[in-house]
C-alpha cells in the first residue's frame, strides 16, 4: 500500500511537518494611512520587538533544523532595565525637566520600543525585527567627538601660557602659544584608537552587562569571539548612545559617553 | 665698499645644479647627520620624479611660490648652514633647537592673503590669523603637532561628521545604511572639501618651506600614481611595497582573508564615517594587526586588549613623511579650520560654520539609491509594516503598439497608491513604481515643525529657545 503523503516531499521534510504545529496568525492588516475605517487591534498583538512581524515568515518551517545548538537570546524586560540603569547610571540627570521624563533612571529614559531596537543587532531574526545599525552611527560620531574634548582637555606636559621667567627662558618662539589651544599635542590618531579600540569598548560593555541582553544571532555558538562579539558589542555600545541622542537630546547622550564610557577607559 | 662672501656667492655664480642630481635640503636645517643609504636613493627616486613632475606642470605663478631655497644650490657636504641667514621676513632666530619648516606664526600677520580669507569666510575675530595659518600646513610638509593642522583636522573632522550625521538622521530618518554613509560622504567626503578648498580661494604650494606665503595650503606633493619611475618602464602606482587596506591599529578586520566578506552593518564599528576601509596606517610606523595565518613568527606587540603600548615612530622632519594629495591636504585644511574655530570661538560658531558652508549645498538624495529587486523589496517591507502586499496596476498607457509606447503603472496596497512611475514596457513600469515606492518609503522626513537636533540642546545651546522633542527612530531598512 502506497504511503498516505504527497511525493514531492522528502522523508526529512515529511517528518518535520508533522512534528510542527501549524501556527495560525491572526495578525490584522494595518492600512497605510491614518484616515481608513479604523480596525480593532487583534487579540494577540504583541509589541514589535517581541516577534517577528506574521507575514515575513512562512507558516511551517519546510527545512529540517540545522545541526547545532539553537541560540536562545534574552526576551525578559527585567535584565534588560536592569542593564540601562546600569549603563547610564547618573548620566540621566542631563534628562531632568523634559517632557515625558517620570524618573531619570536609564530605564525610564528610552521607550520599551527603542531600548530593545538599541540592543539587537541585524544578524537577529535576520533583520525582520530591526536594527541598530543607524543609531550606532549617530552614537559612534557623539562618542568619538566626545573622545577628542576629553583628549584635548588631557594633561599636557608644557604650559600654553607663560608666567615665570624660568618658563619664558624654555619657550620655544615658534610656536603659537594661545591658551585655547591647549592640549592639542594629546589629539592624535594613535591616542584616539588607543581609546576606543572595539576590544576595550566590548569589555566594557560586558561590565555593564551588556552581553547578557543583546540580541544577535552568532555564525558559531561555541566560538563566539571569532563569531566577532566584540564587533557586535562595540556596535551596541554606540547604538545605545544613539538612542539616547534622539531620544533624550544631545546633552544626556554627550554626558553618558562621558562619564560612563570615557571615564571607564581612563579620559576624564 | 661691502665684503664680498665668497662662500655664499660661489652657488650662486655656478651654473642651476640640476636637482635630478641632487637630493634636496632645507638650506636652514641644523641636520648634518647623512640619511641612510637605502631611504636616500629611495628619497633621491621620489624626488627625482617628483621634480620631473613639476618641471613638467610647472607654470609662471607656480615658479613665484617654489620654494628659493632649491635656487639656493645648496652644498650639503661642503658647508653646513649653521645659522639660519636671514631671510625677507624678519624672523628671529629659534631660542630652541626647532627647525621651522613652514611660515612662522609671526609672519602670519603679515600676510595679505591670510587675512583676506579670514575675511572671506567670516570668522571671528577670536580666530587668530596665526592658527589660521597653522590651519594651512599639513603634517606632510612639517610633521611636528605643535606646528601642523593634525590635531584641528582630527577635531574639525569629528564636529562636522557629528553634525551632518545628526542632520541626516533626524531629517531622514529612514535612510537606509549605504545612501547614509553615501550622503556622509556627499557632504563632508575629501572630495566635497577639497572643491570647498577651492571654492575658498586658497591656493596651493608647489611646495611646502619658510619662505612662503603664509596664506598658501602647504603640503609635500605626492607623485601621481601615473607618472613613470626615473630609470624604470613602471608606474608609481605599480611599483610594490602597496599599502594594505583595512589593516588598522589595535585589532581591525580579516579583510585580506579569502573568506571574509565586509558587511555594511560592520563598517560601522570598523570603518571611517563614510563606510570605507581606513586605509593603511593612520600613520608611518603604525603597529598594524595581521591575520592569524601569517603571523606565526612575527612578534604580536598587542596587548591582550588589542592596543599597543608601544609608542608610534613618528616622522620628525619633512623628508621622512609621507606625501599627501592635494585632496586630502585640501580636505584637512578644511577640518582643521573647522577644529580651530571651536577651539577658540566655540560649539555654537562652529555649528554656525557647519550650517553655512556643508549644509547649504545641495544634495539630491534621490538620486542616490540604487535598487537591485525593488519589488521584491517593496513585498517586503509591506509584509514587515503589515500592510496589504503590493499589487500593480496600469494607470494608463499610450502608444502600446507603436515603436515607443509609455505606460504608468501605480503600486498599491489595498486602495492606497505607494508609488507610480512610467515605463517603456508593463514590467518596466510595473519595477519602476515600486522604487518610486520604495525611495518615498525611505526618504520620508518628519516635518519641520517637529524635527529639534541633538546639538540644539547640547552644552550652551541647552538654555537657549529650543525646546526638546524626541525624534523618529525608524526600525531599519529592509535587508537584500
Amino acid at each position: 500500500m502506497p504511503p498516505a503523503r504527497t511525493s514531492s516531499l522528502c522523508a526529512s521534510c515529511a517528518t518535520a511537518l508533522h512534528s510542527q504545529a501549524p501556527s495560525t496568525s491572526h495578525a490584522g492588516l494595518r492600512t497605510f494611512t491614518t484616515t481608513a475605517a479604523h480596525q480593532s487591534a487583534p487579540a494577540q498583538d504583541q509589541p514589535r520587538w517581541k516577534q517577528t512581524p506574521p507575514a515575513m515568515k512562512m507558516a511551517f518551517r519546510l527545512r529540517p533544523r540545522p545541526n547545532q545548538p539553537e541560540w536562545k537570546v534574552n526576551d525578559q524586560q527585567a535584565p534588560l532595565d536592569e542593564m540601562y540603569d546600569s549603563f547610564v547610571g547618573h548620566a540621566g540627570e542631563a534628562a531632568k525637566g523634559q517632557t515625558g521624563v517620570e524618573s531619570i533612571k536609564g530605564r525610564d529614559l528610552l521607550p520599551e520600543e527603542v531600548k530593545w531596537l538599541a540592543i539587537t543587532h541585524k544578524s537577529f531574526d535576520h533583520g525582520r525585527r530591526g536594527f541598530n545599525d543607524r543609531l550606532a552611527f549617530l552614537g559612534k560620531r557623539i562618542v568619538y567627538l566626545q573622545t577628542s574634548l576629553a583628549l584635548l582637555r588631557s594633561p599636557t606636559a608644557a604650559p600654553q601660557v607663560f608666567t615665570t621667567k624660568k618658563e619664558r627662558k624654555n619657550e620655544n618662539m615658534n610656536i603659537f602659544h594661545h591658551p585655547a589651544l591647549a592640549g592639542t599635542e594629546n589629539l592624535t590618531a594613535f591616542s584616539k584608537a588607543q581609546v576606543l579600540s572595539p576590544s576595550r569598548l566590548a569589555r566594557l560593555a560586558q561590565s555593564y552587562g551588556v552581553d547578557r541582553v543583546v540580541r544577535w544571532k552568532p555564525k558559531k555558538a561555541e566560538n563566539l569571539k571569532g563569531s566577532g562579539v566584540e564587533t557586535v558589542l562595540a556596535h551596541t555600545v554606540y547604538s545605545i548612545i544613539g538612542a539616547l541622542a534622539m531620544q533624550r537630546g544631545g546633552e544626556v547622550a554627550a554626558r553618558t559617553a562621558r562619564e560612563r564610557i570615557l571615564q571607564p577607559l581612563g579620559l576624564r | 665698499m661691502k665684503r664680498v662672501r665668497l662662500d655664499r656667492w660661489a652657488s650662486q655664480l655656478q651654473p642651476p645644479r640640476n636637482p635630478r642630481l641632487q637630493v634636496q635640503r632645507c638650506a636652514f636645517s641644523h641636520e648634518t647627520t647623512t640619511l641612510p643609504r637605502r631611504r636616500e636613493t629611495e628619497q633621491q627616486r621620489q624626488y627625482i620624479t617628483q621634480t620631473q613632475w613639476q618641471c613638467q606642470r610647472r607654470t609662471v605663478s607656480s615658479k613665484r611660490k617654489a620654494s628659493t631655497a632649491t635656487a639656493l644650490q645648496e652644498e650639503g657636504n661642503e658647508v653646513e648652514a649653521d645659522t639660519p641667514e636671514p631671510s625677507s621676513g624678519a624672523k628671529k632666530p629659534p631660542t630652541g633647537p626647532s627647525p621651522l619648516y613652514a611660515p612662522s606664526h609671526r609672519l602670519a600677520a603679515r600676510s595679505a592673503k591670510l587675512a583676506a580669507l579670514h575675511a572671506r569666510l567670516s570668522l571671528p575675530p577670536k580666530l587668530p590669523l596665526q592658527t589660521l595659518a597653522r590651519c594651512l600646513v599639513d603634517p606632510s610638509a612639517d610633521p611636528r603637532t605643535d606646528y601642523n593642522n593634525a590635531p584641528f583636522a582630527i577635531l574639525g573632522q569629528d564636529l562636522l561628521g557629528y553634525h551632518t550625521t545628526e542632520h541626516l538622521t533626524c531629517h531622514y530618518p529612514r535612510l537606509p545604511m549605504s545612501v547614509l554613509f553615501a550622503a556622509q560622504y556627499a557632504f563632508v567626503g575629501e572630495a566635497t572639501l577639497a572643491s570647498i578648498r577651492a571654492e575658498w580661494g586658497v591656493e596651493v604650494v608647489a611646495a611646502p618651506g619658510v619662505e612662503v606665503d603664509a596664506g598658501l595650503l602647504q603640503l609635500k606633493r605626492q607623485v601621481p600614481g601615473n607618472s613613470i619611475v626615473e630609470g624604470t618602464g613602471r608606474r608609481v602606482k605599480d611599483m610594490p611595497g602597496v599599502r594594505v587596506l583595512g589593516a588598522r591599529l589595535g585589532g581591525g578586520r580579516r579583510n585580506a582573508e579569502w573568506n571574509y566578506r565586509r558587511g555594511v552593518s560592520s563598517r560601522v564599528v570598523f570603518d571611517d564615517e563614510f563606510g570605507d576601509l581606513i586605509g593603511g596606517e593612520p600613520y608611518a610606523g603604525a603597529q598594524l594587526s595581521t591575520s592569524a595565518s601569517e603571523d606565526g613568527s612575527a612578534v604580536e606587540a598587542d596587548e591582550a586588549d588589542g592596543t599597543t603600548s608601544t609608542p608610534p615612530n613618528l616622522p620628525q622632519s619633512p623628508d621622512d613623511t609621507e606625501a599627501t594629495t592635494v585632496s586630502d591636504a585640501s580636505a584637512s585644511f578644511v577640518r582643521a579650520v573647522a577644529g580651530a574655530l571651536y577651539l577658540h570661538a566655540g560649539a555654537a560658531a562652529t555649528k554656525t560654520f557647519h550650517r553655512d558652508h556643508i549644509l547649504s549645498r545641495q544634495l539630491d538624495l534621490h538620486t542616490m539609491f540604487n535598487f537591485t529587486h525593488p519589488t521584491r523589496d517593496l513585498s517586503r517591507l509591506c509584509a514587515r509594516e503589515g500592510f496589504e502586499p503590493p499589487v500593480a496596476r496600469l494607470i494608463s498607457e499610450t502608444g502600446r503598439l507603436s515603436r515607443t509606447p509609455v505606460f504608468v503603472v501605480g503600486v498599491y496596497s489595498g486602495d492606497n497608491l505607494l508609488g507610480e512611475a512610467a515605463g517603456a514596457s508593463l514590467n518596466e513600469g510595473r519595477v519602476r513604481a515600486a522604487a518610486a515606492a520604495l525611495r518615498s518609503w525611505y526618504l520620508y522626513s518628519p516635518s519641520k515643525v517637529e524635527i529639534v537636533l541633538p546639538s540644539d540642546v547640547e552644552g550652551m545651546a541647552a538654555g537657549k529657545g529650543k525646546v526638546w522633542k524626541p525624534q523618529v527612530i525608524d526600525v531599519g531598512e529592509i535587508v537584500t
